[in-house]
């Protein structure tokens, strides 16, 4: 079984039973973002859920991804309330757009994720560098030797649509 | 395929109403206050402890269960239940009991909640639950600094902004509307009245959150009696019907909403044509709606997608004036949750009821006396005139809600 990790005051705890997400962290750990891919229809989910959202197989596979994605949504916190955040503040929370599998099955659909918006040094982006549209790419962040988590940093490359973010 | 059916309209109703004070000091048990807001509702339908035989909650480990409660007051149960559940458990589980009242298993139920939240289970996340460990589903969010009920939403909020052009101003037009509201409000936690400005300067918490964007986290228990319209014949107080409800209905990917966009719909959505289907109605026939402010973007969240609006133009809708009391159609009569007391949606169904009794408890000089003048100057009335069709808008994150539609 392993030892729970403890991350900015929080226990976060992926036993040997966690069939959802144990080799996510671990693939994670080998620095691949993987998402669960359906043997049947081809459809890959996030999060890694036992059955596929779309056709209700069983059969799955680990699918890598690039990592590169879009900023779909962002908020920024302030007032934090988990204890370990406070000295992060103000954070980004981003909710990204992966590149593949974008408006499937239905336009509305895709593959998205909750990260932070990070530095290479893994501390927060500055507040003023976040806005929808812009270019990310996952990072990991080490956390044990069973356990990394996937970030976001900003990618140089072109937006994709129209940059947006709330006014000062 | 409507998933509605019209054959329970009109044939249920809630009978009785009732809470403890709002505060953020309760000293005492969730038992203790549900006791109390049951005994007062049973007391107001003229109902004793024989003639409720059923009784239902909601909570999160954080409240006292019915069995325990109904004890206290004497009564024996042929049905409870108490289920998980925050937000939008309130319509849900009015539906819940005409249904259990219909299949003969009970005739009389007291829907409760009970809650010491904020002295004990703080509902904004701080305390006990942000220190609880992270695993499963929450693993997908908690370790990236996202926990709180604003937090999971103002993903949501911003994306409307960016979409629709939704301002901070706009919707700070909501807590603007609220604050009047229970200005004219005896039982009300917040009575003073905040303008759009007070809000657009008031702390930030969560961008796009300002701090008078988040309602008031507070310790209170809340109850409202159903039973059949046969039986409501014989209590004290005027029936008010149950044309439709509807919940809880979910967004498809309720795991993970964000995986199925648009993340600027909410489950109202799919809830509108359950409940209105039912109630034979449409949003041009509700006199006063009732909607979840958790926050202000929720209510305008909620507006648009129940159709009173078009979607996208909720920032227009909510500050326009049509809101406020003298507005057409006044929204969260009572103050709602960010001016009255966070309830988890009770008192909203509770402020409804009474405004189609046409009892609400104002500052009108004979209010007592059931005479209310509908002047809507500070210090003054919050009875609307001639409330004859009531509309609940239940929420609990944005791809979870419930709607109950009620008439006089």
């Amino acid at each position: 079984m392993p030892q729970p990790v403890q991350y900015r005051g929080m226990t976060l705890l992926v036993p040997d039973n966690d069939s959802e997400w144990k080799e996510y962290f671990a693939h994670a750990r080998q620095h691949r973002l993987v998402m669960r891919k359906c043997t049947a229809c081809g459809l890959m989910r996030y999060p890694p859920t036992h059955g596929c959202p779309w056709c209700m197989d069983l059969g799955w596979t680990w699918q890598e991804v690039s990592g590169r994605g879009t900023i779909y949504s962002y908020e920024t916190v302030v007032h934090a309330i988990q204890p370990g955040f406070k000295e992060l503040t103000p954070y980004a929370v981003v909710l990204v757009e992966l590149d593949e599998q974008r408006g499937q099955p239905t336009s509305d659909e895709a593959l998205r994720m909750v990260a932070n918006l990070v530095k290479p040094d893994g501390s927060p982006e500055a507040e003023s560098n976040v806005a929808i549209g812009k270019r990310v790419r996952v990072v990991f962040t080490d956390l044990a030797d069973h356990l990394s988590l996937p970030q976001f940093m900003l990618n140089d490359e072109p937006a994709t649509g129209r940059v947006w973010r709330l006014e000062d | 395929m409507p998933a509605h059916t019209r054959n329970l309209r009109d044939k249920y109703c809630v009978v009785g109403v009732g809470e403890t004070e709002y505060s953020r000091n309760s000293g005492r048990t969730t038992r203790a206050m549900a006791v109390e807001a049951i005994r007062k509702a049973m007391l107001d339908a003229g109902l004793r402890g024989r003639d409720v035989d059923g009784m239902m909650s909601y909570q999160n480990n954080d409240s006292t269960p019915a069995n325990w409660v109904a004890a206290d007051l004497g009564i024996r149960l042929n049905f409870y239940m108490d289920v998980l559940g925050g937000g939008s458990s309130t319509e849900a589980l009015i539906g819940l009991a005409m249904g259990a009242i219909e299949a003969g298993m009970c005739q009389t139920i007291a829907v409760f909640r009970s809650m010491n939240g904020y002295t004990e289970f703080r509902i904004g996340g701080t305390g006990v639950r942000a220190a609880s460990p992270v695993r499963g589903q929450d693993l997908a969010q908690r370790p990236f600094g996202m926990t709180s009920a604003g937090q999971n939403f103002a993903l949501t909020f911003m994306r409307h902004m960016y979409e629709y052009g939704t301002t901070s101003e706009q919707v700070a037009h909501v807590k603007a509307a609220h604050s009047k509201h229970a200005s004219q409000n005896p039982k009300a936690l917040l009575k003073d009245r905040v303008t759009v400005d007070d809000v657009l300067k008031s702390r930030w918490i969560v961008k796009p959150l300002h701090l008078l964007d988040c309602c008031v986290e507070t310790d209170n228990a809340t109850c409202v009696i159903v039973t059949s319209a046969e039986r409501a014949r014989d209590l004290r107080q005027r029936p008010i019907r149950v044309l439709g409800v509807a919940g809880r209905v979910n967004k498809p990917r309720t795991d993970f909403h964000w995986a199925h966009g648009p993340i600027t719909r909410v489950a109202g959505y799919y809830a509108k044509d359950i409940v209105f289907g039912q109630a034979g109605i449409s949003p041009e026939d509700v006199d006063v709606t009732g909607s979840y402010d958790a926050f202000t973007f929720t209510t305008m969240l909620q507006l648009e997608e129940y159709g009173f609006c078009k979607k996208g133009e909720g920032g227009h809708y909510v500050s326009s004036g049509i809101i406020e009391l003298g507005g057409k159609r006044p929204n969260n009569t009572s103050g709602g949750h960010l001016c009255e007391g966070y309830t988890h949606g009770m008192s909203m169904v509770i402020e409804n009821v009474r405004q189609l009794r046409g009892t609400v408890d104002d500052y009108c000089p004979r209010a007592a006396d059931g005479v209310h003048t509908y002047d809507y100057a500070p210090g003054r009335c919050r009875q609307i005139k001639d409330a004859e069709t009531s509309m609940n808008l239940g929420w609990a994150i944005p791809a979870t809600g419930s709607a109950l539609i009620m008439r006089r």
